[in-house]
């Protein structure tokens, strides 16, 4: 039948077409819809709140530079929200690629929007190798772990670390990863140590998170793009999430949509050698 | 000697944390022997990073020099590595101070241009792509070819709708309290309880590999001879 | 916009278009980018280990702090280059069975005590949703644990009573693998729109 030769020998290029064109008219022509917040969106947001004000937090960049686009939104919102409590922030990375320039540039330009000083009001450890002893050895002392920041000041030149020595003086861990590393800031540092954490991972990552969270081990996950809308919209900043989830409503019918016309196909196909095969 | 001393040493360093999570911290002798071999452990693994920045110019090298075929994109690897490493490298001090913040690894350094400008847009380039391959695979790979199949498809469409605004919209035109339902009992409920079966037998896994190295029984990690 | 940042603007839109060049068909100029980007990284990893590692974990701690017991894992770590040389790759063993036994150690206790009895004790609660209480939640949750952990036990036949559980596991585990895949697809979406 011709439908099933069609079906069956469409070229793949068609399909990256559909997906440009898909991406392309909500772009040209932008439509916009409600994003209502789910549950765990909001607990992550009341978590947040709750840390008292002017506290330490301890946000983490534990992201590559390939999913930027899904945790850029959320780290920038998370430091929205906590410079608006004026809180503390101290950033730091268990990923090698990226982790501490993202965290530098991001920290420094939400920064400046509400007159942190560095050193005093935020400070950027860094990356240090091997996460499982960086994750376990903060606990003890974070100084022996990261003698210097980022850029390779002493700690002891820093204000803010002259204060916060251990997990202790640390009121809330935010983690923003894109990766397993979750797991085991929930095994390792919440499970020893008691720390209350939430995680902002990417929608790969999310719903294994959905275990973490029935436990109480985490106390609110942000999923992917939809979730740091939902966040973005919590703290009242509209910006790269709020538009890219619109514009991934139409690629996400046309997924669906594909996998209807494949599997017709396939059903069509099959029906036919079904027929073939009775004579 | 070559094999014992290592596995005596894995045992040794092995233990001393496994007692250390029994203690207080703060325990003065045991805490800084733990907090010690964290800081010792920290470095040696950054060397083995290291390792393997040199193993792969390394390698790159040598199809250079042997003329292997498609030598020419050995030689672009190599430029590449020390394209980013020179810059970060050199001294600040052997320039003058208006380019001193052109070496070194921070803001506004050639290695941090590189990293912003070049490999940062081709990393997320290379992942997006996953974009389109995820919709030919939809296209073609993607069958109902039993009921279990079935379920998982149908599934991943009520989900991705689920997760969009406009398909959201839709569900509720079905049923208003439609998205809350699915979050609850298929998220929260029969996803979570899977996810917590997978983590229980990931972890009871990953714990007996770990006592399997501790034991010496796992040598893998020492390589050959 | 200034000369600058409209070379900026082209150099990163050489590198996407070059990755992107690879979805009509493999071409010397993704070829070109492929490498150059595992050169770039290669290269970063490199400043970064030299910096964070030699320098900040190394040489100021050691010379401004007299910290020399760090001495040591230094040599341990530059034994780590005897892999290269097959006649001396054994001296590696030595920094490595530190890395490996310290985080064998660590891992043995979080997973056993984190994820074990973390999961063991979230699964033994009544769930809530919405603040208040869920006992159908909670039954298929519990439902939902013992079917999973059951198919994934190959210790035993899945016959009889074990295998009517497994089956109903198969179920349980499609409905989550099928959210997952939704999550995946929302995911590399996001990724192309970013």
């Amino acid at each position: 039948m011709k439908i099933i030769t069609f079906l069956s020998t469409l070229n793949r290029r068609w399909v990256y077409t559909l997906v440009w064109i898909a991406v392309i008219i909500p772009l040209l022509f932008p439509m916009s819809f409600k994003i209502n917040t789910t549950p765990e969106v909001q607990s992550l947001y009341d978590a947040v709140e709750n840390v008292p004000d002017s506290s330490t937090v301890l946000l983490t960049f534990d992201l590559w530079p390939n999913a930027l686009a899904e945790t850029e939104p959320m780290a920038r919102t998370a430091l929205h929200h906590l410079f608006r409590k004026n809180c503390n922030v101290v950033t730091l990375t268990t990923i090698p690629l990226g982790g501490p320039s993202v965290a530098e540039r991001v920290t420094r330009e939400v920064a400046a929007l509400y007159d942190k000083k560095y050193g005093v009001d935020y400070v950027n450890l860094g990356y240090k190798p091997n996460y499982v002893s960086v994750l376990r050895g903060l606990a003890t002392s974070i100084e022996s772990i990261y003698p210097t920041d980022n850029s390779g000041t002493m700690l002891s030149q820093l204000p803010l670390m002259h204060t916060v020595k251990t997990y202790d003086q640390i009121a809330f861990i935010f983690i923003v990863a894109d990766n397993g590393i979750v797991d085991n800031w929930v095994s390792i540092v919440n499970a020893q140590f008691g720390k209350k954490m939430c995680a902002a991972v990417t929608s790969v990552m999310a719903p294994k998170l959905y275990a973490y969270m029935g436990s109480g081990q985490l106390t609110g996950i942000l999923g992917g793009m939809k979730g740091a809308a939902e966040y973005e919209q919590l703290v009242h900043k509209p910006g790269l999430a709020t538009i890219g989830i619109s514009i991934q409503s139409l690629v996400h019918f046309l997924i669906i949509a594909l996998i209807g016309l494949g599997n017709l196909g396939f059903f069509l196909e099959r029906r036919a050698k079904q027929k073939e095969a009775r004579g | 000697m070559r094999t014992t001393l290592p596995l005596i040493l894995a045992f040794i360093s092995g233990i001393i944390m496994v007692v250390s999570f029994f203690i207080n911290p703060e325990q003065k002798v045991l805490g800084d022997i733990s907090q010690e071999l964290l800081i010792w452990a920290s470095i040696i693994g950054g060397f083995s990073f290291l390792l393997g920045a040199v193993s792969i110019t390394r390698v790159n090298w040598r199809s250079y020099k042997t003329r292997r075929p498609g030598w020419g994109y050995n030689l672009v690897t190599i430029v590449g590595v020390f394209m980013m490493a020179i810059p970060a490298l050199w001294p600040t001090s052997w320039l003058p101070e208006s380019m001193a913040s052109l070496a070194g690894r921070n803001a506004g350094s050639v290695y941090d241009w590189f990293f912003l400008y070049l490999a940062t847009p081709m990393s997320q380039t290379m992942f997006a792509i996953l974009a389109f391959y995820i919709a030919t695979a939809a296209y073609r790979a993607f069958r109902a070819r039993s009921s279990q199949a079935t379920l998982l498809l149908i599934t991943a469409s009520i989900v991705m709708l689920w997760r969009v605004p406009m398909g959201e919209a839709l569900l509720r035109v079905i049923y208003d309290g439609l998205p809350e339902i699915i979050n609850t009992y298929i998220m929260a409920g029969i996803n979570m309880s899977v996810q917590r079966g997978i983590i229980i037998g990931a972890a009871l896994g990953a714990a007996t590999f770990s006592l399997r190295i501790l034991l010496g029984i796992e040598r893998t990690y020492m390589g050959k001879g | 916009m200034s000369g600058w940042e409209l070379f900026q603007l082209w150099v990163m839109a050489f590198g996407t278009i070059a990755i992107f060049s690879f979805l009509y068909g493999d071409n010397p100029f993704y070829k070109f980018a492929e490498h150059l980007f595992a050169g770039l990284t290669a290269g970063y990893y490199f400043g970064l280990y030299y910096d964070t590692v030699v320098v900040q974990q190394l040489w100021i701690p050691i010379v401004e702090n007299s910290k020399w017991s760090l001495i040591l894992p230094g040599i341990f770590g530059v034994s780590m280059f005897a892999r290269l040389i097959p006649k001396y790759s054994w001296m590696a063993r030595i920094g490595l069975a530190f890395v490996m036994g310290s985080t064998a150690g660590i891992f043995l206790m979080s997973e056993l005590h984190g994820n074990v009895l973390g999961q063991m004790g979230g699964a033994m609660a009544i769930q809530n949703s919405g603040g208040a209480p869920n006992y159908l939640l909670t039954a298929i949750a519990a439902v939902g644990l013992i079917c999973t952990l059951i198919y994934f036990y190959f210790s035993k036949e899945h016959t009889g009573v074990l295998g009517a559980t497994a089956n109903v596991g198969i179920w349980f585990i499609m409905i989550s693998f099928g959210a997952h895949f939704g999550y995946t697809v929302m995911g590399r979406i996001s990724l192309l729109i970013g």
